[in-house]
């Protein structure tokens, strides 16, 4: 197996009090290459965000396994770091410090600790903030602290769930085209999380489609259409190939919306 | 904002819009020239017998007296060593037991039920009986004072830690902290602030009771003064206790705001 993450027959059942049962992820499978930027895509209540929570080891699956370099993963660690919808920041901690965190508490030595948070800080266009507290910073400056402080702790998997969804229009394609810098600087293998097309047709080098009620595997679907990674969103957008794929995505949505 | 609201009208109650410096300060004086002003008078012309409502001078003038002649100093110290003693015994078990009760739902269910029912029990129903156990000697003062601050402020403090955000501890543990970088690194420094504004609140319960206990069975302190000053009739000297009481609860609370403000300059924009 070359793939650096396989996801295996994972099934997740919630029981619901009363003694119902509610299974929110199916026996899905798929693998994620090394370096790639794998989208997990579908309507609302498809499973998305447990099935990431479940490859970050927050939440354990009821069946199936997911397997790292074909070791089963057992809990969270550092080798998957995560970057959530809602504000993280450690407010105690600058900019610099929180970023830091990680490779604090792993014991990374101080000198290339603060070299190595220096750098993604300025990947992520904060240097000026470096010494600034969290509650300085806006919404977008935040979830970009948080990205800084998971890359700067040198995880083989970034996992996101709706990482730009509480942002504005603008700042969201800014960070948008950000990922896909950070991507080709960092070679860092990235699994995101949203419901928004465009944002899963410009990120993704895959895009795994999930079915709603129960979360189901529908299509892993392969933008083909991109001669790799391009920059700028509007590129993406001109691109022969991307008004079909938007067009079929949107129609496996409504589908969806529609059972 | 400034620019819209004086385009309108001004109006002087407004939901949550913020007064201005002076506003406050002529506010907050006006209240207390209004009440000292109809203490005055109601003293001056006579409305009221002066042995029981002696005039606020003559309160004034007490205090003074109290402290240059008759030693209230030291009772005064007493008082405060009481509250700090107790206050610091029952911060250095409520702390820690609060925030692990917080962190971990197992020790959470192990002393939750316990503390709850005590929290129920009125504190001073315990005088008789500490009496009885500790004599006349600070323990049973100091025990009052435990009891009647610690189930709370254990309550206020796994309320709070409970509260810290699930992203917060989350994210630690996907950066690799082990469980002690998650209560010491996260969980700790993310309830400290709301710890210290839970503290703040119980300290003033804790010179609730203690006036209980220095006026029920204690021969010192500013409360076994009040009631000494009682058995003479010495109003003046009653007041004086109570006006004393009240600005040193008043310079403990403004202690703990400067604290909050000094340990936790990064919550300063915030607000
Ligand atoms: N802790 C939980 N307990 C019970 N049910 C849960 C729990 N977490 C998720 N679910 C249920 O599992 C299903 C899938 O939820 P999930 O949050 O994974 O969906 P999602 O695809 O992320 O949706 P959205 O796009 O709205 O974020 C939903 O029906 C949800 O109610
Ligand atoms: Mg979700």
């Amino acid at each position: 197996m070359s793939a650096l993450l396989h996801i295996q027959n994972v099934s997740k059942t919630f029981d619901l009090p009363g003694g119902q049962a509610l299974t929110a992820v199916d026996d899905v499978s798929f693998a994620v290459e090394k370096g790639s930027i794998c989208v997990l895509l579908g309507p609302s209540g498809s499973g998305k965000s447990t099935l990431l929570r479940m490859i970050a080891g927050l939440e354990t699956q009821s069946s199936g396994a997911v397997l790292l370099n074909d070791t089963p993963i057992e809990g969270p660690g550092r080798e998957r770091g995560m970057v959530f919808q809602a504000y993280s920041s450690f407010d105690w901690l600058s900019v610099g410090k929180n970023v830091e965190f990680g490779m604090k508490i792993n014991g990374v030595p101080k000198p290339e600790r603060r070299a190595r948070a220096e750098r993604f800080i300025g990947l992520v266009g904060l240097s000026k903030f470096i010494d600034a507290y969290p509650s300085r910073l806006s919404g977008g400056m935040r979830q970009r602290v948080a990205i800084a402080r998971t890359l700067a702790n040198a995880p083989d998997v970034l996992l996101m769930d709706e990482p730009f969804g509480a942002l504005d229009a603008e700042t969201r394609w800014q960070m948008q085209e950000l990922m896909i810098e950070v991507a080709e600087a960092s070679g860092t293998t990235m699994i995101i999380v949203t419901h928004d097309i465009e944002e899963a047709i410009f990120l993704a080098d895959k895009i795994v489609f999930l079915s709603s009620h129960p979360g189901r595997l529908k299509e892993e679907i392969l933008p083909t259409f991109k001669p790799g990674r391009l920059r700028n969103k509007e590129d993406v957008i001109a691109l022969p190939g991307y008004a079909e794929m938007e067009r079929k995505i949107m129609r496996m949505m409504r589908e969806e919306g529609h059972k | 904002m400034s620019t819209a609201s004086k385009g309108r009208k001004a109006r002087l109650l407004q939901v949550r819009v913020p007064v201005s410096g002076r506003q406050a300060l002529i506010s907050a004086l006006g209240v207390w020239i209004a009440f000292f002003g109809i203490w005055i008078l109601a003293s001056g012309l006579g409305w009221v017998n002066p042995i029981l409502v002696p005039p606020p001078g003559k309160v004034f003038a007490t205090i003074v007296r109290l402290f240059a002649e008759q030693g209230f100093g030291a009772d005064v110290l007493i008082s405060i060593g009481r509250v700090l003693i107790a206050f610091a015994l029952a911060s250095l078990v409520a702390v820690p037991l609060g925030v692990a009760m917080g962190a971990f739902p197992a020790i959470n269910a192990v002393f939750a039920p316990f503390v709850s029912a005590w929290r129920y029990l009125p504190a001073p129903s315990f005088i008789p009986i500490l009496l009885m156990w500790f004599g006349t000697g600070e323990t049973p003062k100091l025990a009052l004072l435990f009891l009647g601050v610690i189930f709370f402020l254990v309550t206020l403090i796994a309320d709070h830690t409970r509260e810290i955000r699930k992203e917060l501890i989350e994210t630690a543990l996907t950066l690799g902290a082990n469980r002690r970088v998650t209560v010491f690194q996260v969980m700790l420094p993310a309830v400290l602030p709301n710890i210290l504004v839970a503290m703040r609140q119980m300290l003033a319960v804790v010179w609730t009771y203690l006036v209980i206990a220095e006026i029920v069975a204690s021969t010192t302190g500013i409360g076994a003064m009040m009631m000494r000053a009682r058995r003479f009739l010495k109003t003046d000297e009653i007041l004086a206790g109570i006006i004393v009481i009240g600005a040193l609860g008043m310079a403990c609370d403004m202690a703990f705001a400067l604290l909050h403000r000094r340990l936790f300059p990064y919550l300063e924009d915030k607000r």
